[in-house]
């Protein structure tokens, strides 16, 4: 197993495809992200977004090509890749009958975490849910359970965070609240967001990923964006569309 | 490092229960429906008079319960996993999926066996008891209760994980667990017809039935182990 | 090649059909004096039933290399097999439930095979139903692949179970029973000829239907190349 050192890049694809049936979910699709990056990945319903967020978290195995997470294989390092990533979605992905303490103390024990209890009202305190800690989940609102569920990401200090539409379904309030914690730890994060919001995207991101088709369109740092001629691209994806 | 699959387990098994515990929603609907059921029972016994040996089809007819009974239990524990999404947030933790089904199956086997424990004493008191009484002794009612329970959980664990995922949700489990559960209720309600009718030959007669029920476990347990990480991968 | 054999399995059946009135000994009922015409659907019943068990086992294998490869023709295979599987678990009740009739004189008896033909029928059948309730088709063929294991080996359980359970079991034993009617070589040759021809026939259906799929596959293929 390789030793991510810090010119390991933190998302290395090669003609990765993802085929079962007559379709092809994803269709050779290759780039590399450096360590620390964000990377947006746009692209309208069907183009292969979640099935490449999904091949990247270990869930589904690549029926070809390879796909590595600072330098961990997807399926022959799967064990030790999940340990480092942390995961966040639209679902708070927590158990509405158990209390935020509770959750965050399952998924403590799912990933090994030493000293759980110090951790976890550490991430209490920083989300601002450490009144609520001994509340059941199903009482809390939207934007508590997705800082909730940002906890639960952070809990083993993963080394590369997955978000998949993190703002859907959203307040404004708790937009700005998911942002904040966002550039909170920012820094010592590689992040990989899937999203509808082109402006969002393009807001935090560092590169820029077009997926149409299971096939990538574009792929560039955000630097070098265009913000217009990329706006330009990515509506005539959308725009093909998704037979 | 690799977190400890132990911990991993308790984890997963104490989640059921707290939840449990502070809902009771599955052990309620059980307990209930198994009783409801003795109540349906007992209009078929009286409209077959008083000529009918009722213990000769209880051994049956508990069973009948329970089978449905654990259908009702085996879904909602993963209705659970599935309705939030959770069951995704467990996966994309470095488990090895053989101790989700080794700690969901034993779940479903403690909350089956806390049904089995309140309802059937319930049952041989309704049925048995004012028509004869217990043939043999009550440990082999416990022995048959719990060996049959471990197949019906083991199985049921993966079918509910399957059923889960389909469009037809309970219809889909009873469909499939049904058929592959009637070797182990033959076995189990000839084992429980000795314990509750006794005789001569009462305990070897009873082991011999209790040998095909742990078969059943053995080989059906540990295929539904070895086929569980297709099921939840999937 | 399919064709052929799909004629020879047609002929030989047909054959064997003709020979089990022609050729074949015939018993006798119980009084020693009449003719048991009923035990002639011996020819079709048994070896439809075999045919059944082995494309059963067919269907299963694929199941099981199925997951081990996760290859989407393999899932075919395992579906077409359970079909074939289907047809003669149906035909084997049929023919067995008409036999039942004529010489136990009850439409249905819960006797160890009967009670496995039966379960048998509700597993494929099931098989199936779980096919059709899952629309994302990897899951929809994984889980197929895991409930055909399962049912396959449930089968050969239940079978014995039921068998231990009432041991009386008045089933007939034809061959290497004390029936007698099997030693005879004409009996046997009927046999061999119907069974020859029923597994030409169950082979050759198998892979008309998939030849149908890999037909109907292609203009799939077509389809999406077209419509982009």
């Amino acid at each position: 197993m390789a030793h991510a050192t810090s010119d390991t890049p933190a998302l290395q694809v090669e003609g990765l495809t993802r085929q079962f049936g007559l379709r092809r979910g994803l269709d050779e699709v290759s780039f590399e992200v450096p360590q620390g990056a964000f990377l947006s990945i746009f692209g309208p319903n069907g183009a292969g977004k979640t099935t490449l967020l999904r091949v990247l978290t270990t869930l589904l195995p690549p029926s070809k090509g390879t796909a590595k997470v600072n330098g961990l294989d997807v399926q022959a390092d799967a064990v030790e890749l999940r340990a480092m990533i942390g995961f966040i979605s639209h679902n708070p992905l927590l158990y509405p009958d158990l209390t935020a303490e509770e959750n965050l103390r399952f998924f403590a024990d799912m990933y090994g975490v030493p000293d759980p209890e110090a951790r976890i009202r550490e991430l209490l305190v920083d989300v601002e849910l450490d009144h609520r800690r001994l509340d059941v989940v199903r009482t809390f609102s939207r934007g508590m359970l997705q800082r909730l569920s940002i906890a639960r990401a952070l809990l083993h200090h993963p080394k590369v965070i997955f978000l998949d539409e993190p703002y859907s379904g959203l307040d404004p309030h708790a937009m700005d609240i998911l942002d904040n914690l966002i550039a909170q730890v920012r820094a010592e994060h590689t992040f990989v967001m899937v999203s509808h919001d082109l402006d969002k995207g393009l807001e935090l991101c560092s590169h820029a990923l077009i997926l149409a088709n299971g096939k990538v369109v574009s792929v560039q740092p955000a630097s070098e964006i265009d913000h217009d001629l990329f706006s330009a691209t990515y509506r005539s994806t959308v725009g093909s569309g998704v037979s | 490092m690799r977190p400890s699959s132990w911990r991993q387990f308790v984890a997963i098994l104490r989640k059921d229960i707290v939840m449990e515990l502070r809902t009771f929603e599955m052990l309620t609907s059980m307990t209930l429906y198994t009783l409801l059921t003795m109540v349906i029972y007992q209009i078929a016994f009286t409209a077959a008079g008083g000529g009918l040996d009722v213990r000769l089809v209880t051994p049956g007819l508990i069973w009948v319960a329970f089978v449905f009974t654990s259908m009702l239990g085996l879904n909602r524990s993963f209705v659970h996993e599935k309705d939030q999404g959770v069951i995704e947030a467990i996966l994309l933790s470095p488990i090895d999926r053989p101790v989700i089904f080794l700690a969901k199956a034993a779940g479903n086997l403690l909350f089956l066996t806390i049904v089995e424990a309140v309802t059937i004493p319930v049952f041989v008191f309704l049925f048995v008891l004012s028509r004869g009484g217990l043939g043999g002794p009550a440990w082999m009612l416990v022995v048959a209760l719990f060996g049959a329970s471990v197949g019906m959980a083991g199985v049921g664990t993966l079918l509910a994980t399957i059923s889960v995922n389909t469009k037809g949700r309970d219809f889909i489990l009873a469909l499939m667990f049904m058929p592959l559960m009637y070797p182990l209720l033959t076995a189990a309600v000839q084992a429980t017809s000795i314990a509750i009718l006794g005789g001569v030959d009462a305990v070897p007669a009873f082991w011999r039935w209790m040998a095909w029920v742990g078969g059943y476990d053995a080989i059906m347990v540990l295929a539904a182990y070895g086929l569980y990480e297709f099921v939840i991968g999937a | 090649m399919t064709y052929a054999l799909l004629a020879l399995g047609g002929l030989l059946t047909t054959a064997a059909f003709v020979m089990a009135f022609t050729y074949a000994p015939v018993a006798l009922l119980d009084d020693g004096m009449r003719p048991d015409i009923s035990f002639q659907i011996f020819y079709f019943h048994v070896p439809v039933a075999e045919a059944s068990f082995l494309v059963f086992a067919v269907a299963a294998v694929y199941c099981v290399r199925f997951l081990l490869k996760k290859d989407r023709i393999l899932d075919t295979k395992a579906r077409i097999a359970m079909e074939v599987t289907l047809l003669f678990v149906i035909l084997t009740m049929v023919t067995g439930d008409l036999w039942t009739r004529a010489r136990w004189n009850v439409w249905w008896e819960w006797e160890p095979r009967l009670t496995t033909y039966f379960l048998m029928t509700l597993l494929v059948i099931g098989y199936f139903v779980v096919r059709n309730s899952v629309d994302d088709e990897e899951r929809r063929a994984t889980y197929a692949a895991v409930f055909g294991s399962l049912a396959f080996l449930s089968a050969p359980i239940s079978f014995t179970i039921t068998r231990v359970m009432n041991n009386v079991g008045n089933h007939p034993v034809v061959f290497g029973g004390n029936a007698g009617l099997g030693t005879t070589p004409q009996a046997l040759v009927t046999f061999i000829i119907a069974q020859v021809g029923m597994l030409a026939l169950a082979y050759s259906i198998f892979q008309l239907r998939m030849r149908e799929e890999r037909a109907s596959e292609r203009l799939e293929v077509v389809k999406i190349s077209l419509g982009g």
